[in-house]
């Protein structure tokens, strides 16, 4: 076996995605070469790649124990365990990698990595300015520093670094979904769904971003029940407080639910194309629609209730109906959140 | 001489570490048989009969596990045969099998006897065969993917007059694309036979391969190599693999093979004359965009899911050697729809697995009935699903300029969308 051709056979595996076949081919590397530090960590890039964290943690490390003085083993291992949540020992690791090649960007970007992850804010930024100075034309650096400003909250930075990345790389959907969230943050939810449909667009098989446009939908949905059963809490008082007939009292629950339905219907077509057809599925949902189902109905039978019952009785159902109110509320959030946890 | 418990112990690890070692699992089925360890050693021979189903040294030891069943079931007539009428007799299988086979009942419901045997199949109804000369017929079903190459690519080239009279360009290649071990290299092949011309498969192995040395050079001679056999069909098996964004390769020396490649798929479309370029990929969404420029790769096939008649050829061709009786394939092609070609092939290996070991058990042979396969069915799930909902965002979100209508259209179909 030649090792150095293997290697490159391994590599070019991993840089086209194959993960498993990059793993099974560098078994018998190692199997044959076990002193070759590379090739341990081909092979825990190989891990990583499929999502075998433990593995990639263990191999790291076996290929830091054979060549000290290489930094590699050091961010593989970092970056595993970040995704098994043991961020200080991310950290840590990151920090020898920084330690062993303090001018190789990529070992910056491995600290502002794990201690982001650590909700170590200022050691991230420091970390991702480090990476910044020593590469200023490689997109994920900028894609990092806008992900450690949106966590520190710096909105206008965080937006600045990530179109710094769009313009490096126009094809960066991790930018383009980071933008997503800043507008998110700016509470315009049609430009976040717009940023996500592009990240969705450029990456199809990274499931994260037709979550993220899920998930906006979802919250959309929640936000109008939430201001739909507010307004109806605060009209059901009012024939008891103002003594008013039940002519007024049926126009007003009329123009809230009319108005609840525009609202959501005016937010649905705001929507792009693409997102429109995921909304109709999102609302055709059985968690979804029931929902939907119990906001309307339990909010009519509370003002049902308020309007069948004489005026002189009001003051004793008026508990009751704040009640169903309240409940019917709960129960629906609790649905949407159900079909949130499912996507 | 009985072996320590460690060494098996020992032995299983191997075996486990190396699942597809067939001389160390026999090994170890030997010793399990020595240690009394009927249930597992079976389990063993099985397995090896998985990835070598000629095996003679796992079938001889499946027959003498055999012997000893029935041997210890025919004791009693064994004691009768000692006080009297003559020595008992062992079992012949190789008799038992010889005289089934002239009262074995028809392979497939709706085929008579007579002609259910290996020798009386069709191979034009396989679906995953290799075949020298494949043709478009010989893919069994599919009616609406075989009408695109004809389209597309066939007739254009069948009629020449009519191709100068219409204008009709024979620049770019046709990229198969859908889900995998649906069949995309079959129809590949099938093109290929309908061209009558010769087949170069490059595999993901090969492109791989291309990438170790100076892969540029190696991309230039495989073209050459096509341009020497011409007529020739040039396929691209996983030309995601070899034509990957380039965007996604900005570290790695693969992007000058992207390069390279572009700059043979524009010659060959401009001055070579009988070189045909077919690419299958799972995962069109990840091909460079410039590869799919016209005069590349500028007509896409969608290869779904094979359609029940599919099925059912695929179900023939995998049991096609095996001994079955009576299968009902139309009821199997109704049960499997959604499954893959491949996950059908597992669903014919593990009825088979379950009818061995169900022989062995009962100490005769018996035949794969339609209860296997639908048993079967019922513990191999579609595997699909993962590639679907890949689609379903490439349908919703990345269908510029229509590229992927196909694929929209038949998700919907299946409310998938």
């Amino acid at each position: 076996m030649e090792l150095r051709k293997e290697l490159a056979r391994a590599s070019a595996m991993l840089d086209v995605r194959r993960f498993d076949e990059a793993a099974e081919l560098l078994a018998r590397v190692v199997a044959a070469e076990p002193d070759s530090s590379r090739a341990w960590c081909l092979m825990a890039r190989a891990h990583l790649g499929a999502e075998r964290y433990g593995e990639a943690i263990e191999v790291a490390n076996r290929a830091a124990a054979l060549d000290p003085s290489d930094e590699w083993p050091h961010r593989l291992a970092s970056n595993a365990l970040v995704h098994r949540g043991h961020h200080a020992d991310a950290l840590r690791a990151a920090h020898e990698a920084t330690r062993l090649a303090p001018s190789y960007w990529q070992t910056h970007v491995c600290v502002a990595q794990a201690a982001l992850a650590a909700h170590r804010l200022e050691v991230a930024a420091g970390a991702a300015a480090r990476a910044r100075a020593l590469a200023p034309n490689e997109p994920d650096v900028h894609f990092l520093s806008g992900k450690v400003s949106l966590a520190r909250r710096d909105l206008a930075a965080a937006r600045e670094h990530q179109e710094r990345a769009l313009a490096l790389d126009p094809t960066h959907s991790g930018a383009m979904n980071e933008l997503g969230r800043i507008r998110l943050r700016r509470r315009d939810t049609a430009g976040a769904i717009r940023h996500f449909i592009s990240a969705a667009r450029a990456t199809p098989d990274e499931h994260i971003y037709r979550r993220n446009i899920d998930v906006v939908i979802l919250r959309t949905v929640s936000r109008t029940i939430y201001v739909f059963t507010l307004v109806a809490l605060i009209l059901i008082w009012v024939p008891a407080v103002a003594r008013l007939d039940r002519l007024p009292f049926a126009i007003g629950l009329g123009v809230l639910g009319a108005l609840g339905a525009g609202s959501l219907g005016w937010m649905v077509l705001r929507l792009p194309r693409e997102a429109r057809l995921v909304a109709r599925r999102i609302l055709r949902a059985p968690r979804v629609a029931a929902a939907l189902a119990l906001a309307v109905g339990g909010v009519a039978a509370a003002f049902g209730l308020i309007a069948l019952t004489p005026a002189v009785d009001v003051a004793q159902v008026l508990p009751i109906a704040v009640v169903v109110t309240v409940a019917v509320r709960l129960a629906a959030f609790a649905a949407l959140r159900a079909a949130a946890r499912k996507r | 001489m009985e072996p320590e418990p460690t060494v098996l112990d020992s032995l299983r690890k191997a075996v486990d570490a190396m699942p597809d070692d067939v001389p160390l699992r026999l090994h170890l089925a030997g010793l399990l048989l020595g240690a009394g360890q009927q249930d597992e050693a079976i389990r063993q021979l099985g397995a090896v009969l998985q990835r070598d189903p000629g095996n003679a040294q796992a079938l001889s030891l499946l027959r003498d596990q055999g012997n000893q069943v029935l041997q210890g079931s025919e004791s009693e007539q064994a004691r009768e045969a000692a006080t009297g009428s003559g020595p008992a007799q062992q079992y012949d299988w190789s008799q038992a099998e010889d005289e089934l086979r002239d009262v074995l009942p028809a392979m497939f419901v709706g085929e008579p006897a007579a002609e259910s045997s290996s020798a009386g199949l069709d191979e034009a109804d396989a679906y995953d065969a290799e075949h020298a000369s494949l043709t478009l017929a010989d893919v069994a079903g599919m009616t609406e993917v075989k009408q695109r190459p004809e389209a597309a690519f066939l007739a254009p080239m069948r009629n020449p007059e009519l191709r100068r009279l219409y204008g009709k360009s024979l620049r770019g290649g046709l990229l198969l694309y859908g889900p995998p071990g649906c069949g995309k290299t079959f129809i590949a092949r099938a093109v290929a036979g309908e061209l009558g011309a010769r087949f170069i498969s490059v595999s993901f192995a090969d492109i791989i391969d291309m990438f170790v040395g100076q892969s540029e050079r190696n991309i230039h001679e495989l073209f050459e190599i096509a341009r020497r056999n011409a007529p020739c069909v040039l396929f691209l098996d996983e030309v995601d693999a070899i034509g990957q964004k380039r965007s996604q390769l900005r570290h790695t020396p693969m992007r000058s093979a992207v390069n390279q490649l572009l700059l043979e798929l524009d010659d060959i479309a401009g001055h070579n004359e009988g070189v045909f370029l077919l690419a299958a990929t799972n995962h069109p969404w990840d091909v460079d965009s410039a590869l799919r420029r016209p005069g590349r790769f500028d007509r896409t096939l969608l290869v779904l899911p094979p359609d029940a008649a599919a099925r059912e050829g695929v179900f023939r061709y995998h049991l096609k050697d095996r001994p079955v009786a009576g299968i009902d394939l139309a009821r199997l092609a109704g049960l499997t729809d959604g499954y893959s070609g491949a996950d059908i092939a597992h669903i014919c290996e593990t009825a088979a697995e379950q009818a061995l070991l169900d022989s062995v058990r009962r100490g005769e042979p018996r035949l794969i009935g339609t209860p296997d396969l639908e048993s079967a069915i019922g513990e191999v799930k579609p595997s699909l699903g993962a590639w679907f909902d890949v689609a379903r965002n490439v349908a919703l979100f990345a269908n510029e300029g229509g590229t992927y209508d196909d694929l929209a259209t038949y998700l919907r179909k299946r409310r998938l969308l």
